[in-house]
């Protein structure tokens, strides 16, 4: 898998639109190859990594198959931030306003659910589905007012790595050890809680702590990757999906297996898009693709994981 | 048992919101003791026991193995109580195994794999609970009954001194109840503490050493089942009427439900029916009078009568007299003040010897008019004169005076509902 893994990223560093070979000796293949799809390629594993582990983690939590990374508010909190600054500072510091949007999403949908106290997932859940379709609703009216700029808002909300930088890649590797390896050290804590907080509580977890830490890892894994991305769908909902229906639903193999598989599809996916597509938003061919290959799986398996 | 107290709770309150659905509740509960809890539903047991459980916060104090809940960490906790919940969702297609041996995560480092004493004790816990051949199962793809036996595995291979069981037996089959309590039972002979919630009122008082009823939050009962399930206990908790008998195998107590008296209709609005019978000719016919509601008194029946025992089962008051004997002029008397009170008299035919012929006597005394008298089809007074014509000739007279004759129950209810008036000719 970690060679598969490897030989991808190596693979789709050359290839791209400009159709280089492996070895090249045309002027600039160099500074297209290390100073672009480098970068683009290395970012595209470590974002789909980060949505894929986030996605299985929040899946466990939430006791439900269906639960995507972006199911707190996330994506559109994010895609709030961003509108606001493709609106209001004509395109700059996109990824800023996103990240700080997604943080403040999360932020939002804690203290309204834990104003009690004692916060059950459920009410997360709803709480986060309440503020995801009201910032959606802002970005829905940014985008009515946004004249010229409507075009730029709705291909962020579709998800790409058209700016990507050598720093995104590095910002999102920084994000992902730690946050990633915090969820795989908790790998028994998720598939306790996928029984229910209490059970997890009777079996000798910390039920409480265990939910903080993996809605903390999961946010700023997630809030990373829209930052840099955008919010790419699918990739999250899908790969703990095809782990699990390979290996199970033990979330000791399940977290670093889609480290390597959310990774693999995401650079995939942005590969065909780049290259076949014109550089298409990604986050339509993670849909396109994903989504006939998913239902192939569910129809092939006859059961949900 | 050995005196120390696995379990010591002093004046508990908890609950969801504001309100406590556990209120100042304070008991303890000896090692190597296996306990009911009981209670109508919605009185509050499961809320007890997970505040036991320690996943619902409770004010007051309550301590685990001599030390106090609060000092425990959640991995001690997990090591000190294990619990069966009554069910748990299967969102994930775990195997058995994968499930089972979650148990042992309290006792193993994050860091750390599981060793083969782990997966041994696992194995046993399975083949414990009889579903060693599930191991290797998807959770999805079992019955209620398999997942239930899971569980309780899962709650075994804890290794934890007490066991906590929220209606364990709910999903399970009439064997496996038995094994799993048999097994309980076992367990606490050996030194656990177990502590089960039931609504199955006859298998708590089958395993059971002691049982605890709860009813609004509080504990208004606990001690040895026989103590605590006596009818009246019942009929005050749990608004059930049942008889309670010593099971001859076990010695234990037993309930058995009856229908219960309080209909939708309102009992003041109909009259008080007298039923006269003998000979068990009037079990169906209280069964059915008491079924609409009505309040009923029962003539003199002999202790040994079907009747009678009816009567003591639906709570109907009656005048009881040893068989095979003369009726005491004291029972006759009571019998003329029962009449007195009754507004309608219901003679159910029945054999009438000499033994029985003064109650006849007695209602020649009454209003004719109020007596109904119910004669099945195809018989007729003769047919019930053991007393060489005189009991037939008092039934004559009494139709010929204004009493009513009616072979179907049905016919019965319309009398009833009619005020009393002269009519018809009797059978001959």
């Amino acid at each position: 898998m970690t060679v598969a893994a490897v030989l991808t990223i190596v693979l789709c560093t050359f290839i791209g639109p400009a159709g280089f070979g492996f070895v090249s000796t045309a002027p600039g293949a160099a500074d297209i190859v290390g100073g672009i799809r480098l970068p683009r390629v290395l970012a595209a594993f470590f974002v789909g990594a980060s949505l894929a582990i986030a996605g299985a983690a929040m899946q466990a939590l939430f006791k439900n198959p269906m639960a995507d990374p972006y199911i707190l508010g996330t994506s559109s909190g994010g895609a709030l931030g961003a509108s606001l600054a493709i609106v209001f500072l004509g395109g700059f510091f996109v990824p800023i306003f996103a990240w700080i949007g997604a943080v403040v999403a999360i932020l939002i949908v804690w203290s309204i659910a834990g104003r009690r106290g004692v916060i059950s997932v459920e009410t997360l859940l709803l709480t986060g589905i309440a503020v995801s379709f009201f910032f959606s609703a802002i970005v829905s009216f940014l985008i009515a007012i946004a004249g010229q700029n409507v075009h730029q808002i709705i291909f962020w909300l579709m998800g790409g790595f058209w700016n990507t930088s050598p720093s995104d890649a590095i910002l999102s590797a920084c994000i992902l050890v730690p946050a990633g390896a915090l969820l795989f050290f908790m790998g028994r804590d998720l598939n306790a809680l996928s029984l229910g907080e209490e059970t997890a509580a009777h079996l000798g977890i910390d039920a409480t702590r265990a939910r903080w830490a993996v809605l903390g890892g999961s946010t700023l894994l997630v809030a990373g990757a829209v930052s840099i991305a955008g919010s790419i769908g699918f990739i999250g909902l899908v790969t703990p999906h095809i782990v699990r229906m390979l290996l199970g639903p033990d979330n000791r193999v399940v977290i670093p297996v889609c480290i390597l598989a959310g990774g693999i599809l995401l650079v995939i996916s942005d590969t065909l898009a780049r290259t076949f597509f014109s550089d298409l938003p990604v986050g339509i061919i993670t849909a396109f693709i994903g989504a006939p290959f998913f239902i192939w799986l569910i129809h092939q398996r006859g059961m949900a994981t | 048992m050995t005196g120390r107290h696995s379990i010591n709770a002093v004046n508990l309150h908890a609950g969801y919101g504001t309100e406590d659905i556990v209120k100042s509740v304070s008991c303890s509960f000896a090692e190597g003791t296996f306990t009911g809890i009981i209670g109508p539903n919605g009185s509050g047991k499961t809320t007890l026991l997970r505040v036991f459980s320690r996943v619902i916060p409770s004010s007051g104090f309550l301590e685990l193995n001599g030390k106090a809940v609060i000092d425990y960490t959640p991995a001690e906790l997990g090591m000190a109580l294990g619990f069966v919940p009554q069910d748990e969702g299967r969102p994930f297609s775990y195997t058995v195994m994968q499930v089972v041996l979650m148990a042992r995560y309290a006792r193993t480092s994050r860091f750390a794999a599981l060793t083969p004493d782990d997966y041994t004790r696992c194995h046993r816990a399975l083949a414990e609970t009889g579903v060693t051949h599930l191991a290797d199962r998807s959770i999805r793809t079992l019955s209620g009954g398999e997942w239930q036996r899971v569980l309780i595995a899962r709650a075994l291979a804890q290794d934890t001194k007490l066991l906590l069981l929220d209606e364990p037996t709910s999903h399970l089959d009439l064997s496996h109840q038995s094994d799993v309590l048999c097994l309980m039972r076992r367990l606490a002979g050996s030194g656990s503490t177990i502590i089960g919630v039931f609504h199955d009122l006859n298998l708590a008082a089958l395993f059971c050493d002691r049982l605890i009823m709860i009813n609004d939050g509080k504990v208004v009962a606990d001690d040895t089942p026989a103590q605590v399930l006596t009818p009246e206990k019942i009929r005050e908790i749990y608004g059930a009427d049942v008889i309670t008998s010593v099971h001859p195998a076990t010695g234990r107590i037993f309930l058995m439900p009856l229908a219960t008296t309080t209909g939708s209709i309102t009992p003041d609005k109909l009259p008080n029916v007298l039923v006269i019978s003998g000979g068990g000719s009037g079990t169906d016919l209280l069964h059915f009078l008491s079924r609409k509601g009505y309040t009923l008194t029962a003539g003199i029946l002999a202790t040994t009568d079907t009747d009678y025992l009816t009567a003591k089962a639906l709570g109907i008051p009656c005048i009881a007299v040893l068989p095979f004997s003369q009726i005491p002029a004291h029972s006759l008397e009571k019998l003329r003040s029962m009449l007195s009170r009754a507004d309608r008299i219901i003679l159910s035919s029945h054999p009438v010897g000499s033994g029985n012929l003064p109650v006849l006597t007695v209602l020649r005394e009454t209003d004719p008019t109020r007596i109904i008298i119910h004669v099945p089809e195809g018989r007729n007074f003769p047919s019930y004169d053991f007393a060489k014509g005189s009991a037939a000739a008092v039934l004559i007279d009494l139709c010929a005076a204004g009493a009513q004759c009616t072979s179907s129950f049905n016919g019965i209810l319309e009398l009833l509902d009619t005020t009393p008036h002269k009519t018809q000719q009797p059978p001959e």
